[in-house]
């Protein structure tokens, strides 16, 4: 397993230098020198030389010790990602974010899998009867309706209509009070695929043989469900689940603007607004490496869950 | 109580040295005060001391600028301060913060305005270029122009005359006194680290969401104002003359980027006023431009004011096919239907441009739309562009204007554009992009024609005149490249009077000097529109000046009855 784990890290080296290099190119070479933005419609050349000293673009591009290349490694390497056009410290802005995304993701995801998987299990196990048609066709309805319909609907009726929830985000409150209807939303909008493909999931486990044999030894449908079908459905799951948490750390980019949440969604949103490819480049990079480091975790899990994998 | 505002965007900093956005200004004036400011009711817009005793002593030669401070001003208390008791404002406060937006590792976006003119200051901005970082320079090192001549007292040597120094820099939030012990203490973060002397001090800033301010317990005090405009007594606007502000304990700024919450939380009661959204203009304001009924009965008012800006297409005037072509510019501006463009982008609620002082100013023009420079004429236009062809020696080639961004409006604006010169036979392409690029291309003179404004910091047109000076040109305001030696010389001659009506004449007359050359489509001039709740007192809208707080007043009564109102209405189903 040691192996296995130093050999996958190994091979995380070429990804992440080639992250590096991509988010590089494209905030750095195409997106061009933002110092006249930091600096202001009405700037001098003097004004702009200096904001462009200050943030390093008047350093060459890649050949040399001292360039923007080898500032863009040093950051990523030492997580020190310098300061945001707003001249904040970029990681205590994300660091900031972190809690309220997770308060909010942490809380709609569970209850989301949960649901899915739960009602995907009694769906798969009356799959065929009119149950199953209606479950499929509001599954598709859901998927068909568009996100940011789901949060207007849902602000308007439920936080303005019959005021149940706060409008936005109130900071002088408990943050579970503000995050209540966004976690809300969030499952309901999200339902609608997730149970359509763990009812696939399920509908693949329960038909092979040993649940018909599980059956036919007198087990209850509750027992071949949830502990038979279940685990051998867990692969998927796994793969589903393991690879969905670096995006909780992230937030929800429409939630959390819609509803004043300042999560790393909100900030990620209001980055790519200003143009602040410094706060980008940073996000875009630690999610880089959340995604590598999850699916290394991934691998390690089934083989903790499926016998028939293993670590050669 | 308790003040609840909006803001539509967040704020970047709260240093007053290197501010310049309207939002961080509605916030940070209420933190910091400046020399002077316009008188809150009154209008035309007057000016006022502040921090300063009373109005400057000006030299005969208009040179030099000599101001007593008031005395017993403390900054509020804070820990960059000795024992954390702040200490008292002193002159050399002011001079430090003019020095620091001199100093160019400071890259303040306010050195422009002071650029070559207070004597000896452009000398400090070069000595401050050998040090490698802003705190490192060395403020003890006198400039010539800028002294404080006693605790009390500082003396402004210009190299020309400023008449308008007072409007643009002194009441301006970038030259508030910041105190040089919290610069040092907090470095780069003073950004989120206010000490001013107002009658506000923040409490917390959780960026993109939540501001809160709280009453500044040891501010010196004022009185809310006796005297204001005649209609202001009848609009209840000097009801509470004479009592001593700041009325509210706390102010509260939910930043709130999308309509539909900031809309709902001022239906609901939770936001004390609001700039009407795009998506709502129908449901708050009638075809008559009155308050709806449904908003008359939930109690809320309706005020509208010129919000003193212009916005244009420009002409880069080096471009070979426009630039030497007078009939091809004005057919350009024959053919645009403003009208049209104002109902369709802003809900009919904006006034035609019809030369680029806008109304608001001191020399507006109220006669400027007779002259016909934004008259619409296709005929004309077609006509024009005959002659535009007979002068450039053939068909007009394919022009190109630059639009400062890729988001909706900019596309539908760019469309809109093409149709409207389809009409008249001329071929437009439109060039998307984002600012930082627009900017660059703008300031080399690489955009052919540009979409551009510009709002007005100060009742003077002064900044708007400055737009077409030779010597202004890009990187300068003049984007245009427009040079006319008539018009600079006349410039030139205008720039140092103070304010009279011959010199109104001569603003007008420079005005018309430009116009006659066609460099830009003036589009519209702004006009707002926003509601507030009838609790929330003494709103009266004012265009130049943010540091307002102080004198709103919020009858927690009223305010406490909505929610039976919303109900009662519910049950009418209204």
């Amino acid at each position: 397993m040691t192996a296995f784990i130093i050999r996958r890290l190994c091979y995380m080296v070429p990804i992440v230098f080639g992250v590096l290099l991509v988010t590089f190119v494209l905030f750095t070479v195409v997106g061009g020198d933002i110092s006249q933005q930091i600096a202001g419609k009405n700037a001098d050349a003097q004004t702009i030389a200096e904001i462009r000293h200050e943030y390093g673009f008047d350093k060459p591009l890649f050949w040399s010790l001292d360039s923007q290349f080898t500032d863009h490694f040093k950051k990523a390497f030492t997580f020190d990602f310098g300061r945001a056009m707003d001249r904040e410290q970029i990681s205590e802005k994300i660091l900031r974010g972190v809690g309220p995304s997770l308060m909010l993701t942490g809380p709609m995801f569970l209850g989301e899998l949960i649901a899915a998987i739960s009602l995907a299990l009694i769906i798969a196990f009356v799959r065929g009867t009119v149950w199953d048609v209606t479950a499929v066709v509001i599954c598709v309805a859901g998927m068909s309706i568009p996100y940011l319909s789901f949060i207007i609907f849902g602000q308007y009726f439920f936080a303005y209509k019959l005021d149940w929830f706060p409008i936005i985000y109130l900071p002088e409150e408990p943050m579970i009070k503000s995050v209540g209807l966004p976690i809300l939303i969030g499952i309901i909008a999200g339902l609608g695929a997730e149970l359509r493909f763990y009812r696939t999931v399920m509908l693949d486990e329960i038909r092979n043989d040993y649940v018909r044999t599980a059956f036919a030894k007198g087990l209850s449908a509750r027992r071949v469900l949830f502990k038979h079908v279940l685990k051998n459905a867990m692969i998927p799951i796994i793969t589903s689940v393991v690879l969905a948490l670096p995006t909780l750390i992230l937030g929800s980019f429409l939630l959390e603007r819609f509803f004043g949440i300042p999560g790393l969604g909100y900030l990620m949103i209001e980055a790519i607004g200003s143009r602040d490819f410094f706060i980008i480049n940073a996000m875009t990079f630690i999610f880089s490496l959340l995604i590598v480091i999850f699916t290394l975790l991934t691998d390690i899990c089934y083989v903790l869950v499926d016998p028939r994998i293993s670590f050669k | 109580m308790v003040l609840r505002h909006i803001l539509r965007t967040k704020i970047q900093t709260m240093d007053p040295g290197n501010l310049r956005d309207l939002y961080s200004n509605m916030v940070v004036s209420q933190i910091y005060e400046t020399l002077y400011t316009y008188h809150f009711l009154k209008r035309p817009y007057e000016v006022i001391p502040v921090l300063a005793e009373e109005p400057p002593r000006i030299s005969a030669d208009g040179l030099t600028y000599t101001i007593r401070i008031k005395k017993g001003v403390r900054f509020q208390n804070d820990q960059c301060f000795p024992g954390g008791k702040g200490r008292e404002l002193k002159a050399s406060d002011f001079v430090y913060a003019i020095k620091r937006i001199a100093n160019a590792k400071y890259a303040s976006q306010n050195w422009a305005p002071l650029n070559g003119r207070i004597v000896g200051l452009d000398e400090f901005r070069e000595y401050t270029k050998g040090f490698k970082k802003e705190w490192d320079v060395d403020y003890n090192k006198s400039v010539e122009g800028l002294r404080a001549l006693d605790d009390y007292t500082l003396q402004i040597e210009l190299i020309s005359p400023w008449p308008q120094i007072v409007e643009i820099i002194l009441s301006d939030t970038c030259t508030a006194p910041v105190p040089q012990e919290a610069v040092d203490f907090y470095r780069q973060d003073i950004i989120r680290h206010p000490v001013g002397t107002g009658p506000f001090k923040l409490k917390k800033w959780q960026q993109s969401c939540f501001i809160e301010l709280v009453r500044n317990a040891d501010w010196r005090g004022e009185l809310y104002p006796s005297e204001g405009e005649p209609s202001d007594r009848e609009n209840g606007f000097l009801d509470d003359a004479g009592k001593p502000v700041p009325f509210a304990d706390r102010i509260i700024w939910r930043i709130i980027e999308e309509d539909q919450p900031a809309w709902l939380m001022l239906m609901r009661g939770y936001a004390d006023a609001l700039a009407i959204p795009k998506d709502n203009f129908d449901r708050a304001v009638s075809a008559e431009r009155k308050a709806t009924q449904e908003m008359t009965d939930r109690g809320i008012e309706l005020k509208t004011f010129n919000d003193p800006s212009t916005f244009w297409i420009g002409f880069n005037l080096k471009d070979p096919v426009l630039g030497k072509n007078l009939p091809l510019r004005k057919a350009l501006c024959r053919a645009v239907d403003r009208q049209r463009f104002i109902d369709l982008f802003f809900n009919g609620r904006d006034e035609i441009a019809h030369g680029f002082v806008c109304p608001g100013l001191d020399s507006y023009d109220p006669n400027i739309a007779q002259c016909g420079y934004s008259r619409y004429d296709l005929a004309e236009a077609r006509q024009l562009l005959r002659e535009a062809e007979r002068t450039y020696g053939g068909p007009i080639p394919k022009l190109t204007v630059a639009m400062p961004g890729t988001d909706t409006f900019y596309r539908q604006f760019g469309q809109f554009l093409q149709r409207q010169y389809e009409q008249v036979g001329i071929t437009l392409a439109v060039d998307y992009m984002d600012w930082p690029t627009y900017m660059e291309r703008l300031n080399k003179g690489q955009c052919q024609m540009f979409s551009s404004g510009v709002s007005a910091g100060c009742p003077d047109a002064i900044d708007f005149l400055d737009m077409f000076t030779t010597r202004n040109f890009a990187p300068g305001g003049n984007k245009f490249f427009y040079s006319n030696p008539a018009y600079d010389a006349l410039y030139e001659k205008t720039r140092v009077m103070p304010a009279s009506p011959q010199r109104m004449e001569l603003y007008r007359k420079l005005e018309r000097m430009a116009l006659e050359d066609y460099p830009a489509v003036f589009l519209n001039h702004r006009v707002a529109y926003t509601l507030n709740h009838a609790w929330y007192k003494n709103y009266k809208p004012h265009v130049f000046s943010y540091g307002l707080s102080k004198y709103r007043r919020v009858d927690v009564e009223l305010r406490q009855q909505y929610p039976e109102l919303l109900k009662k209405l519910e049950r009418e189903g209204k």
